[in-house]
């Protein structure tokens, strides 16, 4: 995927979410986003899964310019999955209901197609045997699990995962990184968010360190993990990985 | 519970049940046995008939509501500030004035002089459409509230949610949210409906032939007491019960659903 955001800049009152932000990665497959909270890491990718848009600035997301057009905005949420840290379910429905009916009502699928799609995804992940559960009835990686199914389930240009552990214990943790490593060796482009630093040095192609509304550092995991330049980074790292 | 909590239990039911025998024989030995059912059975098809109304307003008025909560609910989640604005203030104005009044001054004033004539013309009786539509915007503005309320309770991830997966605003609210707030208002709703069928006793002031109306003329006409009465408090039980049991089975058909 080709990524172009330049001087971003998006306000919450009188925070500065994103401060001028600018990112240029002309073939990145798993970007991965790291940084301290209130950095501006879900506002970034809210922007470029098309949830939010910039006060100024410009991005663009391979052939896709986000501009504040809703019914356009609308067509290229449909072409990406998108994931929460939690409650990403409808808990009105069923784990497969979940998932066959945006596949129904936003691709146009027929039921019988969206019930074997809905199917093959659940399949996949080894969730087949809790289709029929609300999502009240799954645990928290279960959840997150056939929630990451739903955004697969129609191919998506790329899927957006906004801190997609952080509510979960360490072992379903496990189980939910499991999985995004699963569909990254796939072939996904995923751009994602996170507080594990062992698993996006792991998995990144691209990391990007975000503080303050800005990009302070971004590049191979090696480099970014292995040698910071930026201070800011660094003491960040040396926070984060002393323990 | 424990050993003196049953005892004064029993305590409390022998207590009660003496003070409201208490009451009836002092109500009934007034009555002197002057009681004569044959006097409503002698008015038993304007009675009849007028129950019939009344419950024929009831679901018109229920209908007629649903469709004003919506259209409230709706201009006060408008993205323009005027209809928003608007609506606030037309319904603060509804809720904080008596459907009493509403009544009176919507029928007399606005609606008779405007549409009675086409209304008759059309084979309408107007008093029972102006009844209906002065009934429906109230209970509306109430119902708007609540479904207002309820849209409101969901929380942020699931609008974003509904928004990731590709739903367009119409889709957000019709599979993901009203879904999800009308199991929440269900015996809100359920209460606003069993008070719509008592209110709408009060048409009566605009001469709508409906229960209550009916029920008074007989008592009037005949002297009757407890005769016209009983019957009064059993027919509009026979119309909100159903609806309270009806809301108390749905709520917990929900309830073990999620």
């Amino acid at each position: 995927m080709k990524l172009e955001v330049q001087g971003a800049t998006r306000i919450y009152g009188a925070t500065r979410a994103l401060d001028g932000l600018t990112l240029s990665l002309p073939d990145a497959r798993i970007l991965v986003l790291i940084g301290p909270s209130g950095g501006g890491k879900s506002t970034l990718l809210r922007v470029l899964g098309g949830l939010e848009t910039v006060d100024s600035g410009t991005v663009q997301v391979n052939a896709h310019h986000l501009l504040a057009d809703p019914a356009a905005l609308q067509a290229y949420r449909r072409k990406n999955g998108f994931l929460f840290q939690q409650f990403n379910l409808f808990p009105h429905l069923s784990a497969r209901k979940n998932i066959t009916l945006p596949l129904e009502k936003v691709h146009r699928h027929d039921p019988a197609k969206a019930r074997s799609m809905a199917d093959e995804a659940l399949d996949r992940f080894g969730l087949l045997e809790h289709a029929d559960k609300l999502p009240a009835q799954l645990s928290g990686g279960q959840q997150q699990r056939v929630g990451i199914a739903r955004a697969v389930a129609f191919s998506p240009e790329i899927l957006f995962l906004d801190e997609p552990t952080s509510a979960l214990d360490p072992e379903m943790t496990a189980e939910v990184l499991e999985l995004i490593q699963e569909l990254a060796e796939a072939g996904q482009d995923i751009i994602l968010s996170t507080h594990e630093m062992g698993f996006a040095r792991a998995v990144a192609d691209h990391v990007a360190f975000i503080a303050s509304g800005r990009i302070e550092e971004c590049g191979p995991p090696a480099s970014v993990f292995g040698s910071p330049a930026s201070p800011l980074c660094q003491r960040f790292l040396s926070r984060v990985m002393r323990y | 519970m424990t050993r003196r909590q049953h005892i004064a239990n029993f305590g409390v039911a022998v207590a009660l049940a003496a003070a409201v025998g208490w009451l009836c024989t002092l109500v009934l030995g007034q009555l002197d046995n002057q009681t004569d059912w044959s006097k409503a059975w002698d008015y038993r098809e304007a009675l009849c008939n007028g129950w019939l109304m009344t419950l024929g307003i009831s679901f018109a008025a229920l209908a007629g509501s649903i469709v004003f909560g919506l259209l409230f609910l709706l201009g006060q989640r408008s993205p323009l500030p005027v209809v928003r604005w608007t609506c606030r203030a037309f319904l603060e104005f509804v809720r904080d004035t008596p459907l009493l009044v509403h009544l009176l001054f919507g029928y007399f004033v606005i609606f008779a002089p405007l549409i009675s004539r086409p209304l008759a013309d059309a084979g309408f009786q107007d008093k029972v459409v102006i009844g209906i539509l002065l009934l429906s915007v109230f209970q509306g503005a109430y119902l708007g509230e609540i479904l207002r309320g309820g849209v409101e309770s969901i929380p942020k991830t699931q609008w974003d949610s509904a928004r990731a997966v590709g739903f367009s605003p119409v889709q957000v609210y019709r599979y993901v949210i009203f879904p999800q707030a009308l199991r929440r208002v269900l015996p809100a709703i359920a209460g606003l409906f069993v008070s719509l069928i008592k209110d709408s006793s009060l048409l009566s002031v605009i001469g709508v032939s409906e229960y209550f109306y009916n029920t008074k003329n007989f008592i009037s006409r005949s002297y009757a007491g407890l005769e016209g009465y009983i019957p009064l408090a059993l027919g509009y039980l026979a119309l909100t019960l159903p609806v309270a049991w009806l809301a108390h089975w749905l709520e917990k058909r929900f309830r073990h659903e999620t």
